[in-house]
């Protein structure tokens, strides 16, 4: 009987506690180990094979209500290229709050690697509407996009966009996105232009495209935390030097987001678990015939 | 009738077909080749301008709805004027810093690294404020999980079971589970992998699929003048 | 003179041979249906559910929330979901339900607006209808879902129909209006966004059900061809994807090659 309660619980109560789950272990990171699955190793790898003389196109396709998820990639991703000296050209095709994203991004690794030269090490060029217009356009010329970067000088006078007219000259798109956006680079770009593409997304959206991970239209994929993490887990194996980037105590990343997530995973779990406990008491004390709704909505 | 029925399903029979059909062409059929670029790449962002304006008859039903509410005192007046004066004071700020008048000078940082007032306010109210919606998402998925859960039939069996381990496998609790088996840790993990990788990309294939179908279907309707819901109107 | 630089040679293959078999089915399911030839389609719970959800609406004197998704009226599901608006709009004003229509998007407030003003029109009760019935909220969209959520609180609708393109906000939504004892209806074509109806909602129109829930609900004999001329062409693909397979385990590869799209 007194399970049986269980069933009738003040939402609120499951609520505090994913609250207290998230909240303790983000203050107190707790430090669960993170083993590495081969969407994200494809991803790493194909960064790792790359050098200062390729060029990598991100494309920040997410705006701040999926920060927790995306920007951990982007920095680690920023991380990964700048620390081999690969160039980037950073794009902003969403249009709720992804170039403000991209900026605090750059801010961010500006900070971390002070001999970065904008224009010739990267470059912002900024946000574009009508996204898969401007893929298209981008294909023949970027300049025909982007005429000028973000703080308004002409492509022309950018080192690095003297060398990069169109996907010819990029190695690795990388999209890290909240939405269709990313299934617009791998069905137009990687189709069309046989540029590869890998994907940051969030958790929601991942599921969806391992059928274009499996056709082999993109080349790794990042599914939300657990995909930042691992990202990050493989970064700092690769590159000790990093470490200190992600001890810093009050910073979030993706390892002590992990933390979180897997306390949440667990409470919701033990929830499940007593909670058809509780149903099957119920439904035998009532007989096959009573009400064993539970109270759960119709599926 | 001409104009409110048979003109738009004129333009809409036009402005359907003609991207369908320079899809299949290139630039070298004569007379129309100059125009098959055109149409292609440029066409559908004249879809944005449009909505542009539709965005002004918006914000005149806002104006208009809430403006009714505070002069007639309905419940949840007080809120009214708290949206109006957001509504205004982020659409002025927006505006100014658009065309960097006086000390607003752009919708971003200025190039000496210092917010300007709409930079401002979209880092400390609205980011912070979506943030906050989004992570609503995570109680509720709590709720709904522990209310739909259960071991009511076999479908609801089946997805009970795979949730369970998928949450299990996408964090370090899915290796610690069997971790006491030799070589077991690594099963919920692999498992987890095997449904992402094939029920479930399987499973969305056949959505995917049966949706894009629906959607052509639905297209052919709207371009042939059978399907005139967009008008108002019943169909043919 | 040479045609062939008139066509583009990467597309013109299996693109066009779909394109061109599924046109000719589904004109010619509509032209046999439009000669009397009736058209089975099998009944759709959560379509037959809406007149229960209006009808219990009614009785307990709560709102009838319909909420026509996120996309603009450009997007398939936005239409769709104004078929679907039109049926529900004219069974609250032969009921003399209290609906509210609340859009995310202007050009679909626009289109729903003169949807829900014709469906009150056609079931003869103009005087039923005010512009206050379909509202533009915002567009941003965690605004919006705060919006319609605190709606939800405030006014308790008794039925809540999720119809159309929905993102994140989807278990927002439909979780807040669990708590306030709606019935719910849903229908959305994302993939992604499926999995939370079905838990939550009682009943959810999955992909193409939404597209079809039109016509089904019209029970024109064009709108039907169509559906049915849609389903021989699933036949048509699956029949495809079968014989795909099997050629693949057997190494022969034409039919995978002549279906890839450059």
């Amino acid at each position: 009987m007194g399970l049986e309660r269980l069933l009738q619980i003040d939402r609120r109560i499951l609520y505090l506690l994913i609250a207290l789950g998230t909240l303790i272990p983000i203050l107190l990171p707790i430090g669960f180990p993170v083993s590495t699955t081969r969407p994200t190793e494809r991803f790493f790898e194909k960064i790792e094979s790359l050098g200062p003389d390729d060029v990598v196109l991100a494309s920040f396709d997410y705006g701040p209500t999926t920060a927790p998820e995306n920007a951990p990639m982007a920095e680690a991703i920023l991380r990964h290229c700048f620390t081999r000296r690969i160039k980037v050209v950073v794009i902003a095709l969403f249009p709720l709050g992804g170039v403000t994203m991209a900026g605090q991004e750059l801010d961010l690794i500006r900070a971390e690697y002070p001999a970065l030269r904008e224009g010739e090490d990267y470059a912002f060029l900024g946000y574009k509407d009508g996204a898969q217009a401007a893929m298209k356009q981008m294909g023949v010329d970027f300049a025909a996009v982007f005429p000028a970067d973000h703080a308004g000088r002409p492509l022309g006078e950018l080192p690095l966009m003297t060398r990069v007219r169109n996907y010819d000259d990029i190695a690795l798109i990388v999209s890290l996105s909240t939405n269709v956006i990313a299934e617009y680079w791998v069905n137009l770009v990687n189709a069309q232009f046989r540029t590869p593409v890998a994907v940051g997304a969030t958790a929601v959206s991942a599921p969806k495209y391992y059928a274009y991970l499996d056709a082999g239209q993109m080349l790794g994929l990042l599914g939300g935390v657990k995909g930042a993490s691992e990202y990050e887990r493989l970064l700092l194996d690769g590159y000790p030097e990093l470490r200190p980037m992600y001890r810093k105590p009050g910073v979030y990343n993706a390892m002590k987001g992990m933390d979180a997530q897997t306390i949440d995973h667990a409470i919701i779990m033990l929830f499940i678990l007593l909670g058809n406990v509780a149903f099957f008491q119920m439904r035998r004390r009532a007989g096959r015939g009573g009400d064993a709704s539970g109270g759960a909505a119709r599926t | 009738m001409f104009w409110k029925v048979r003109l738009p399903l004129l333009l809409t029979a036009l402005v359907g077909l003609v991207p369908i059909v320079t899809f299949f062409l290139t630039d070298r059929v004569p007379l129309i080749g100059p125009a098959v670029p055109f149409v292609r790449d440029r066409v559908e962002r004249y879809m944005i301008i449009i909505a542009g304006f539709a965005l002004l008859l918006g914000v005149v039903n806002v104006l208009q709805g809430n403006l009714r509410r505070i002069e007639r005192r309905l419940p949840g007046w007080p809120f009214a004027i708290s949206l109006l004066a957001g509504l205004l004071v982020m659409g002025v700020f927006g505006i100014l810093s658009a065309f960097r008048v006086g000390p607003f000078q752009g919708l971003l940082a200025t190039p000496d690294g210092r917010a300007t007032p709409f930079y401002w306010m979209t880092i400390h109210m609205f980011n912070p404020l979506q943030a906050a919606m989004f992570s609503l998402l995570a109680f509720y998925i709590a709720s709904a999980a522990f209310r739909s859960f259960r071991v009511r039939n076999v479908e609801a069996t089946i997805l009970l079971t795979a949730a369970f381990v998928v949450m299990l496998g996408r964090t370090p609790l899915g290796e610690y589970v069997l971790a006491w088996i030799p070589g077991g840790e690594r099963w919920v993990p692999r498992l987890t992998d095997w449904i992402m990788a094939v029920p479930n990309t399987a499973a969305q294939r056949g959505v995917i699929i049966g949706a894009a179908l629906g959607a052509a279907s639905l297209s052919l309707r709207v371009i042939l003048g059978i399907e005139r819901s967009y008008l108002g109107l019943k169909g043919e | 003179m040479n045609a062939a630089p008139w066509f583009e040679p990467t597309r013109v293959g299996a693109p066009l041979v779909l394109l061109l078999v599924f046109s000719a089915l589904v004109l010619f399911f509509i032209h046999l249906s439009r000669r009397g030839r009736e058209i089975f389609i099998r009944r759709i719970a959560g379509i037959a559910a809406i007149e229960e959800a209006i009808g219990r609406a009614t009785e307990l004197g709560r709102k009838v929330l319909y909420l026509p998704g996120s996309a603009s009226v450009d997007d398939n599901q936005t239409i769709a979901s104004l078929a679907v608006m039109r049926h529900v709009a004219s069974l609250s004003a032969s009921y003399g339900a209290d609906l509210s229509v609340l859009n995310k998007d202007p050009l679909t407030f626009a289109a729903a607006r003169e949807t829900v003003q014709e469906a009150y029109l056609q079931a003869g009760r103009p005087d039923l209808f005010t512009p206050d019935r379909v509202t533009y909220v915002t567009y941003d969209q965690f605004a919006f879902t705060a919006a319609v959520a605190g709606i939800m609180v405030r006014e308790r609708p008794a039925a809540n129909f999720f119809i159309g393109a929905y993102q994140a906000e989807s278990l927002l939504l439909a979780e807040t209006g669990q708590s306030v004892g709606a019935m719910q209806i849903a229908g959305t074509a994302e993939v992604t966004q499926l999995p939370f109806f079905a838990v939550v909602c009682d009943y959810t129109l999955m992909g193409e059900e939404l597209y079809a829930a039109g016509a089904y609900l019209s029970k024109e004999p064009a709108m039907l061809g169509s559906i049915k001329g849609q389903d021989f062409t699933k036949a048509g693909l699956i029949l495809c994807i079968l014989v795909g397979v099997t050629l693949e385990i057997f190494g022969v590869h034409w039919l995978k090659q002549a279906m890839t799209i450059r």
